[in-house]
């Protein structure tokens, strides 16, 4: 089941003076079972792309294709509940939609929103707190009294124990440590290569989008400028460099190195790989 | 929501907006006395020219006061219904089966809407031309006799700034909220009754604590800044009141006895 938009605009405020064009007439389709990075400058349009994907926006024309439900610009869509549990979207800084007294209370009431029973949603909140590294010393605490990180884990679970297929993140790790950031994009990419879910993840850090991403769509004033995938992308650091975008340091070090008149091949994506590569070039060198 | 458009300000140039807001104040309270006066419709007829005119000076569209009215047509309907019911003088307009529709209660509708409308439209003229800032710098000035006597007048322009600072960001974040709750399975439109319950509370709680979050960190900010209540201080902005003015204010002042004479010499 693609997820496709097709010649999609989204207006803000239309008929106000206050109108704004977000998205102008994007055409994208995202691939199935693969993590794909949506980036692109502030103002893009990133966040407003990504709530088309489970209907909180709807298109002012267009059309939007998600699992088996078509979306059309000017229709009114009835039973949008089925297609937000298939599609879990979490928020930029989504810590504010915690509500209730305890963590666990709060994480199993995404899952019994969509008809789950009492136990099992409990079952699938521990799970997913658990994934999302609070243990059950946790459980009973009022989400209020955590810190801002682990708040971000408990809301990020709330969407987890609803088990969606389709997994959308609007800058999940924005403000998280460097190692919960770590352990974050782990989990998305475990979750996308383990049990076969769909992630679109939006990101302004291109070191995530260079280790943990199959394929990298641009948006630059509410247009779709690119989609391929993130080998082709950073192969050539051009492309970044005619987006605007500043390339993973990785890749800035091997363009530096061969401008140094050392022989670096393409394929060379790690530290240590490209220290061993130069220890041999320095070693023949003498 | 994002459509609400009575109390907005609108940035314009114009005559109106270029007034003192301390004269814009002192008329707007002027001429919405002068609606409770019971003037007749002569009287309601000029005032309605006074405000006409200032909107037409000012630039607004009449449009916009529309829009603004429009909040309070169902209230006016219902109003109209029920005084149908109850009123029962002057003439007989028509009778459906057993009720009867007397002018007294249409008169008495038109005298209700009238003064409504001129209301939206005298203090529109305010609001839609005087930025809030400007607004509880007046206020404050105007308040400034009153704290002689113990009225904290610089801390209820604070409050009144602070206070409408906050309302974009509050309907701001209620939409966010609601968003964010939507993507967890809460439906806030359709749903039996206790779903709704916990669909309202999902929204309420996270609302409360971010509107305390907010005060709490710009209590911080001031404080930071050496922001004390009561203290003395000097300000960026100073109000300076020219001929027209004040010739604002003596002007709605006199349409203000005018209409009072009016009233007296009416039968
Ligand atoms: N509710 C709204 N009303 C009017 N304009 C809006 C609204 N939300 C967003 N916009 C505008 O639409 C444009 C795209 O916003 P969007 O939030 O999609 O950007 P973004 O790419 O997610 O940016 P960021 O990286 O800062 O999150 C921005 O210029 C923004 O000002
Ligand atoms: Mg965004």
């Amino acid at each position: 089941m693609p997820i496709a938009f097709d010649k999609v605009s989204h207006i803000y405020s239309a008929g106000t003076p206050y109108e704004f064009k977000a998205l102008d007439d994007v055409d994208l389709e995202f691939s199935e079972g693969k993590m794909t990075a949506v980036i692109g400058q502030t103002g893009s349009g990133k966040s407003t792309l990504v709530q088309h994907l489970n209907a909180l926006l709807l298109p002012s024309s267009g059309t939007v294709r998600v699992m088996d439900r078509e979306i059309t610009a000017g229709t009114a869509p009835k039973g949008l509940k089925k297609l937000r549990g298939e599609v879990g979207l979490i928020f930029q800084f989504p810590e504010y939609q915690l509500f209730e007294e305890t963590v666990l209370k709060d994480v199993s009431f995404g899952p019994k929103n969509f008809g789950v029973s009492e136990e099992e949603a409990q079952k699938r909140a521990k799970e997913a707190l658990r994934l999302c590294g609070l243990d059950e010393q946790y459980d009973e605490r009022s989400p209020l009294e955590l810190s801002g990180g682990q708040k971000r884990r408990a809301a990020i679970a709330g969407i987890l124990a609803m088990d969606p297929q389709v997994l959308v993140l609007d800058e999940p790790t924005a403000g998280l440590d460097p190692r919960g950031t770590e352990e974050m994009m782990k989990l998305f990419r475990t979750l996308n290569t383990k049990r076969g879910k769909t992630v679109i993840i939006v990101t302004h850090d291109m070191e995530q989008v260079f280790v943990y991403c199959d394929e990298v769509v641009v948006m630059a004033d509410g247009k779709a400028a690119a989609h391929m995938s993130a080998r082709d992308f950073f192969a050539d650091s051009s492309i970044c460099r005619s987006m605007n975008i500043l390339p993973p340091a990785i890749i800035r070090t091997c363009d530096a190195l061969r401008e140094a008149g050392f022989d670096i091949p393409k394929e060379i994506n790690t530290t240590s790989a490209l220290a061993k590569c130069i220890a041999r070039q320095v070693k023949r060198h003498g | 929501m994002g459509n609400f458009v009575l109390g907005k300000y609108i940035p314009l140039n114009s005559p109106v907006h270029r007034l003192d807001p301390r004269a814009k104040i002192i008329a707007m309270l002027a001429f919405l006395i002068a609606v409770f006066i019971p003037a007749g419709w002569i009287g309601y007829a000029v005032l309605f020219v006074i405000a006409a005119g200032t909107i037409l000076l000012s630039r607004l569209s009449f449009g916009f006061i529309w829009k603004s009215m429009k909040p309070m047509i169902v209230m006016m309907i219902f109003l109209f219904l029920m005084n149908c019911l109850m009123i029962r003088t002057g003439e007989v307009l028509v009778t459906l089966g057993k009720f009867s529709v007397y002018t007294g209660a249409v008169a008495q509708t038109l005298y209700i809407v009238v003064r409504l409308l001129l209301m939206i439209m005298i203090t529109t003229c305010l609001t839609a031309t005087t930025k809030p800032l400007d607004m509880t710098l007046g206020i404050e000035d105007l308040l400034m006799p009153a704290s002689k006597i113990g009225v904290p007048a610089h801390e209820i322009a604070m409050l009144i700034s602070i206070a409408l600072r906050f309302i974009p960001d509050l309907i701001e974040e209620t939409m966010r909220i609601m968003k964010a709750q939507e993507s967890r399975g809460v439906d806030m439109k359709e749903g039996r009754f206790s779903e709704k319950i916990a669909a309202i509370l999902s929204l309420i709680v996270p609302l409360f604590v971010s509107a305390f979050q907010r005060a709490d960190d710009l209590a911080n900010a001031m404080e930071a800044r050496g922001y004390a209540p009561g203290e003395k201080r000097t300000r960026y902005k100073v109000l300076h009141m020219r001929a027209a003015d004040w010739l604002t204010v003596v002007g709605a002042n006199a349409v203000l006895a005018g209409v009072i004479v009016l009233a007296r010499i009416l039968p």
